[in-house]
């Protein structure tokens, strides 16, 4: 009778009881299998030559490591991608902010700007890049007809060929196709806002920029975070338009992190470095988002 | 209740335990693919004494109206032998790349797969077979008909079976140069920059590349580099592979890389637009009649000889001309189809290729008609589409002054940096031919 107690005892919950943990076993496989196997997979494979097909392949310890830094490669795409990213980030939140805080005021044909604005991110991104290829086209282009229409020289238009401008050419592309959904997001935020404190700040004599500044954006700082953490993600794993639009280059000046790593896997058959290159932008992309999340975090609270 | 937990329990394990099964299947199917590649004489009757049976087929390319692989190919195996039934799988490139490595991998590869020459790209036929997963087809009665096969033999054993030779060379306004006064292909480099500069002069834009695709950069390179490298050292390329040359000797690829710079450097080709438009853009631009030449492969024939904004005007394709006029051609074994060395069917597929490649079957012609191959043997041949534009490379071949494309040569990769450093030297960003050569040479060790 006592050990029956004391069994009892155990079960802490009547609803979630201990033979309950049975069912998570599926799901746990799930998870080991086609996620922690692989992880450790990756790691294993990057200090090999593994090209991908053949399995007779040789323990190179860690030299995989030292040629994507010796080569440049790694800092290329780390450089090239940060940039992205911040461009990313900034604009996606400047335009995706801006547009909902005008599309949540009283304003005629309200749900057709919005749907507009939304518009872009129902296109697959591939649909997305090659529309814009065109867009950006030299000469024949849609930009640079314009340019020429205005009696300037389209002909010099040429983003997707110079190797400074190219990046932030396809940066400018992932913000077209994703500033809606940032939109969607601040708009949801926006409407929580509690319309008596908005009367209450107009009533201390606010002007609509103070209303925003001391009273919206704080009020929706947790919308903020959510935002730039989605872009930030977003621009991190950038890889769409650099493959469909520019390959890469002009040079290597568009090759990304994500880039980079399907190239060396893919076409260079080069799985191990690629897998080292992986395992790299791993702790990378970990060092950022932690970082993003303290710092939003602390943000929050300022504001 | 115990019963219903000892059941839960077992078929959590067994799913396990199928889970696993999957994921470790690779191994032991290469082993037992390697035992099944033998060489001999095959069985000629082995589809007729099969039964029924399902033979398996997987290809890259992007299906087309009454495609050839998945719609004409199963049908007329069918008609020839009823107990056969062909089942293609059409994948894009990229897609069919990788699912070509995983289905490798976990054993489960279909019977006949499409394979490069030497080592180029991922389904390179010389790495695959060095894998041990391609049967060798030295018994086919269809290699008889060939005359090199040395791009798709490995270790003495031929390994993939093909009919086709792909070209590169430059296609151009036949129209366009009659205006211009240009009455004769180049014969040399040096009259080739002499049409360059007269078209240049009269308003025309010589040559459109799209640059933005940077592989269309070895279109011209290894033209070039036929003549210039090839030509004097057949063996270069091996020699690489051996340390006896290198990428930074002196008169090779120097030598090449400039040449091809100067059009560049020119305003033959235009860098400033090239490398913002892709090669799609380039045809089109072709076509409309904004440049008078583009450097392009046989297999974008059908694009190239469409009808633009230009409309219909008279279309020629030359090899790019040798400095000193003694011209070869980049021309080589287009891709072709492998055998599955753990395949179950390895007789009756070679059964199937000898009479499809057998230059007069009903097969064979079909193929023909695509117009995608440029064949060199069997009847029809000569039928191909825009056969006239390519019997002059033929011809070269076949007088022995052919060679392959150089990154069927190379490590996969080693084109790349080629590309990459060649983007930024017409570019202007202060690259050298000698960092280009450098960094090849680099990538093609490391990549060794």
């Amino acid at each position: 009778m006592e050990k029956k107690r004391k069994k009892k005892k155990g079960n802490i919950s009547l609803v979630f009881t201990n033979r309950m943990y049975v069912f998570l076993i599926p799901a746990l496989l799930f998870f080991l299998i086609l996620w922690i196997y692989p992880l450790l997979q990756l790691f294993y494979y990057s200090i090999t030559d593994f090209n991908g097909i053949n399995y007779d392949f040789d323990y190179v310890g860690f030299e995989n490591f030292s040629r994507i830094f010796e080569n440049g490669s790694m800092v290329n795409a780390i450089k090239n991608t940060l940039i992205y990213a911040v461009v990313v980030v900034v604009l996606s939140n400047l335009i995706g902010l801006g547009i909902a805080i005008a599309l949540n005021t009283r304003i005629h044909f309200k749900g057709i700007f919005r749907t507009c604005a939304y518009f872009p991110a129902l296109f697959s991104a591939i649909v997305v890049g090659f529309i814009w290829s065109y867009v950006y086209m030299p000469t024949n282009g849609m930009i640079a007809g314009l340019l020429d229409m205005f009696g300037m020289d389209g002909s010099k238009f040429n983003p997707l060929g110079s190797f400074t401008v190219a990046l932030f050419a396809i940066a400018i592309v992932e913000v077209w196709k994703g500033f809606g959904t940032t939109m969607i997001i601040y708009l949801a935020g926006l409407q929580t806002v509690d319309e008596s404190l908005l009367e209450a700040g107009r009533i201390d004599g606010c002007n609509e920029w103070q209303l925003t500044r001391f009273v919206k954006l704080p009020l929706i700082s947790s919308t903020i975070t959510i935002n730039v953490i989605l872009n930030v993600i977003a621009g991190l794993k950038a890889f769409d338009y650099s493959f469909i639009m520019t390959n890469g280059g002009p040079g290597s000046s568009t090759r990304t992190l994500m880039f980079q790593i399907y190239q060396m896997a893919f076409t260079d058959q080069q799985m191990g470095r690629a897998s080292a290159f992986s395992v790299v932008s791993f702790f990378v992309i970990i060092v950022i988002t932690v970082f993003m999340l303290f710092f939003m975090n602390k943000r929050e609270v300022e504001l | 209740m115990k019963a219903k937990k000892v059941v839960s329990m077992l078929c959590v394990g067994a799913m396990a335990a199928t889970m696993l099964a999957g994921c470790g299947g690779g191994g032991s199917d290469k082993s037992s693919s390697s035992e099944a590649a033998s060489s001999g004489p095959y069985d000629e009757q082995a589809i007729e004494n099969a039964g029924d049976i399902t033979i398996t087929m997987m290809v890259s390319g992007v299906a087309t109206e009454n495609d050839f692989e998945t719609e004409v190919l199963p049908e007329l195996v069918k008609e020839k032998w009823p107990n056969v039934t062909l089942e293609v799988t059409k994948l894009p490139d990229d897609n069919y790349y990788t699912t070509l490595k995983s289905r490798l991998s976990s054993g489960e590869c279909p019977d006949i797969i499409l394979t490069q020459p030497m080592y180029a790209g991922a389904n390179a036929c010389y790495t695959l077979a060095d894998a041990g997963y391609l049967a060798p087809l030295n018994d086919l009665k269809w290699a008889e008909k060939m005359s090199d096969l040395s791009a798709v033999t490995y270790d003495d054993n031929i390994v993939t079976c093909t009919a086709g030779v792909s070209i590169l060379g430059v296609y151009y306004n036949k129209d366009m140069f009659a205006e211009c006064g240009i009455t004769e292909e180049p014969k040399t480099w040096d009259e080739f920059l002499d049409d360059c500069a007269t078209l240049k002069d009269n308003g025309y834009q010589p040559i459109v590349m799209g640059d933005k695709d940077m592989y269309v950069m070895q279109f011209g390179l290894y033209q070039i580099a036929c003549n210039e490298v090839y030509a004097e050292n057949p063996d270069y390329d091996d020699q690489l592979r051996t340390g006896d040359t290198h990428f930074t000797d002196e008169g090779t690829w120097d030598k090449v890389l400039e040449m091809y710079d100067e059009l560049y450097e020119n305003g033959y080709i235009d860098a400033s637009q090239s490398l913002g438009i892709g090669a799609s853009q380039a045809i089109q631009s072709f076509i409309d009649g904004n440049a008078a030449m583009t450097i392009d492969g046989s297999f974008n024939a059908p694009a190239l000889m469409a009808e633009g904004a230009a409309g219909a005007f008279e279309r020629g394709y030359f090899p790019i001309p040798a400095e000193s006029g003694d011209t070869y051609t980049a021309t080589c074994l287009s891709a072709g189809y492998s055998i599955y060395s753990g395949s179950k069917y390895i007789d009756e597929c070679k059964e199937l290729l000898d009479y499809w490649f057998d230059g007069e079957s009903d097969i064979w012609q079909a193929y023909l008609a695509t117009g995608k191959i440029i064949a060199t043997y069997g009847e029809g041949s000569d039928q191909t589409a825009n056969y006239e534009l390519f019997a002059p490379f033929v011809d070269l071949m076949n007088e022995g002054k052919a060679f392959h494309w150089c990154n069927q040569a190379w490590p996969s990769g080693t084109e790349t940096t080629m590309e990459e450093k060649f983007g930024e030297l017409i570019g202007g960003q202060g690259t050298t031919v000698q960092d280009i050569t450098q960094e090849m040479q680099t990538r093609f060790e490391d990549l060794m």
